[in-house]
């Protein structure tokens, strides 16, 4: 999946899941748009559901530091990569 | 002795009494926890194989002897708890904040419940391990709480499934004025993450009995907690599936509007 497909199936899920419609890639979506950890939870399991594959407990934690749509990006795709530690 | 000294012997007698009866109702706390109590959560931790069910039930068991405590050593204060609740399971249940009795009259009334935290609290030694052993949630996933926030919220469709009932305030803290606050989103986002119901309680009076920022209970003035239920939002209900902020502002006008049949 390339980098756009994947933006494009975050912000599908922002906007059906959670609600926010087109947040900005780089805003704080805790403080702007009240993301908070359980919407991260849920967050990480679309992202499994994308991936097609469970993800581990470590790289769950990873994500919980997560604030920006750029960065779940980045998290996603090196998910895809095998590189999150 | 005169007039004077009587009326201010008399005036002393009220204050002395609520301190007397405070220190009697918080050595429940700490002596009646370690002789009463802590043996059966030693061998719930030895020998329990599902330990926060063990933990939730000696929770309960311990705060209904509190309150049994508390209305013994303070009969000016009459309580009315809907019946209702009893028959509350499985589901999410939010209500107003007023007083720190509030969330342990809720563990008293459910035997199967879990609740969100503040993390600090699980930071202190021993009662912070209890809290994680019960089950309960952080309030935020930052830092070393992420793992703890991942394990609660993943298993908590079983749990409520189960019968459990997750209750949490969602003003997040305690209202200084008697007004309903302004709400955070968590409990309704896992109640519809999980298909739960959502009960809605209105606690009144707690913090007349044990008033915010004050040391001892108000053992004398005639007061009446009353706890009920104001709304069950069931997820077949057209309101479960409105926008979070409208169901968020449905539940907080009943709140606000509701007047004690």
């Amino acid at each position: 999946m390339t980098r756009e497909e994947l933006e494009k199936a975050i912000l599908a899920v922002f906007r059906e899941r959670f609600e926010i419609e087109n947040p900005g890639l780089d805003e704080n979506l805790r403080e702007e748009h009240e993301f908070d950890s359980i919407d991260a939870i849920e967050l990480l399991r679309e992202i499994e559901l994308l991936l097609g594959s469970e993800l581990s407990r470590d790289e769950k934690k990873k994500a919980m530091e997560i604030r920006t749509i750029n960065q779940i990006l980045d998290y996603v795709m090196a998910l895809e990569k095998g590189t999150v530690r | 002795m005169t007039g004077t000294d009587r009326s201010r012997r008399h005036s002393m007698a009220g204050p002395v009494r609520d301190v007397w009866i405070t220190l009697l109702v918080w050595s429940y706390f700490t002596a009646g926890f370690v002789a009463l109590f802590l043996p059966f959560y030693l061998l719930a931790l030895i020998l329990e194989s599902n330990r926060e069910k063990a933990f939730q039930r000696l929770n309960c068991s311990f705060y209904q002897g509190f309150f049994y405590l508390v209305r013994r050593l303070i009969p000016t204060c009459r309580w009315r708890i809907d019946p209702a609740i009893a028959r509350v399971r499985g589901s999410v249940v939010v209500c107003n904040h007023v007083s720190y009795l509030d969330p342990i009259l809720l563990i008293s009334l459910f035997a199967r419940h879990r609740t969100v935290v503040k993390n600090r609290l699980f930071a202190i030694p021993l009662f912070g391990r209890m809290l994680a052993l019960s089950g309960y949630l952080p309030a935020t996933a930052d830092g070393r709480f992420g793992g703890l926030m991942i394990e609660r919220i993943a298993s908590m469709p079983g749990f409520l499934k189960n019968g459990g009932n997750l209750f949490i305030f969602p003003e997040g803290t305690r209202s200084r004025n008697r007004r309903i606050g302004r709400f955070s989103t968590g409990a309704f986002k896992i109640a519809r993450n999980c298909k739960a119901p959502i009960t809605v309680l209105y606690v009144q009076n707690t913090d007349r009995l044990f008033a915010p920022g004050k040391f001892s209970f108000n053992t004398r003035e005639p007061n009446t907690v009353c706890l009920d239920v104001v709304d069950r939002i069931a997820p077949d209900d057209p309101r479960y599936d409105l926008p979070l902020d409208d169901l968020m502002e449905d539940v907080r006008t009943r709140l606000v509007s509701f007047k004690r049949p």
